[in-house]
């Protein structure tokens, strides 16, 4: 759908940008995002998606707000508790902006959800089972994967185009059989604005990948909340990778 | 000399070790520093075998069998998996 007045006001901070501009409100009010899991990252992702003016957006998680989520987890109120994640993000966020479309999935992330035609699917899970499929849904559909996580002071982010890339993908980093660690959120806590930046990173990878900035397919950067330090590393394919090494082909 | 960095939470676990060991060419590997390590910190060699911990070498993610040269950085990254 062209821009009408209201996006014209809505939007402005970006159309007031060269590079972003009528074109690139246009490119993301025609995408198509999956944000999976909506706890402490995928809150503001989608904060930021459905602000920005991301045409449509799917929000998957199966979980019921409880009261110990609501430190971090920045699209709850506390009347909330009990009710399902999907449930209140979904009406917190057509209220943010109603010119988003939002479909919610109140189960966990699967094959028939990833295979609905997105252009680009954002995690926020916490675990390898859920990153595992959406890196393989999103390798097979060539679609980009944005992926991050977070625990204690300390956050994970890396991205994936596998659009333009088809060599390296989470697999090769992530050792698709490795066990859980022993360290989480729920047994050792987290800080809720670190959530907030690697979600804010992850939100602007998002942006970054719709309108064409994105040139880091692969790297991974750490963020150290308590020292103050970031670290950015490349990292190569694993040639034995099932999902995208020789023998995948 | 082989620089060591132990990022986040495994700083902490590491403030004793010192930080540059000396190795020849191609022997050591990241593999080999953590059984080195092992001998007077367990504490943190138990958190670096924990699954997911990533090394890097020279800010390039490696597998732990990677020869170690002089003048190497190695990085031992903790896992970050919650959401
Ligand atoms: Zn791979």
């Amino acid at each position: 759908m062209p821009l009408n007045d209201d996006d014209f006001m809505r939007y402005s901070r970006h159309l007031l940008m060269g590079d972003i501009g009528e074109l690139g409100q246009q490119r993301l009010s025609d995408a198509r995002v999956l944000i999976v899991g909506l706890g402490g990252l995928g809150c503001p992702v989608a904060l930021y998606l459905v602000a920005a003016g991301v045409g449509q957006i799917g929000l998957c998680d199966p979980d019921r707000v409880d009261k110990t989520n609501l430190q971090r987890q920045v699209l709850y109120r506390t009347d909330d508790c009990g009710s399902l994640k999907v449930g209140c993000a979904k009406q917190a966020l057509e209220a943010l902006n109603p010119g988003v479309t939002i479909s919610a999935f109140a189960r966990p992330i699967d094959k028939e959800i990833l295979a609905d035609g997105y252009h680009l699917v954002v995690d926020c899970t916490d675990n390898l089972a859920a990153r595992q499929i959406i890196n393989d849904a999103c390798y097979a559909q060539r679609i980009p994967f944005v992926s991050a996580a977070a625990v204690g002071w300390e956050g994970q982010l890396v991205a994936f185009d596998f659009g333009r890339f088809r060599s390296l993908c989470f697999n090769c980093i992530i050792d698709h059989n490795s066990a859980e660690p022993m360290m989480n959120c729920a047994n050792s806590g987290v800080v809720g604005p670190v959530l907030g930046i690697m979600g804010s990173m992850q939100a602007t990878t998002v942006i970054r990948l719709l309108l064409g900035y994105f040139k880091q397919h692969g790297e991974m950067t750490r963020y150290d909340g308590k020292r103050g330090q970031w670290l950015s590393m490349h990292c190569s394919r694993n040639q034995q990778c099932p999902t995208c090494g020789a023998a995948s082909v | 000399m082989i620089d060591l960095l132990f990022f986040g939470r495994l700083g902490d676990l590491a403030a004793e070790v010192d930080r540059s060991v000396t190795c020849v060419d191609g022997r050591a590997t990241p593999l080999a520093i953590r059984e080195w390590l092992a001998t007077e910190h367990q504490s943190l060699a138990k958190e670096l075998s924990e699954p997911q911990v990533l090394v890097s070498v020279n800010k390039m993610i490696v597998k732990w069998d990677q020869p170690l040269f002089d003048g190497d950085e190695l990085a031992f990254l903790p896992p970050v998996t919650g959401g």
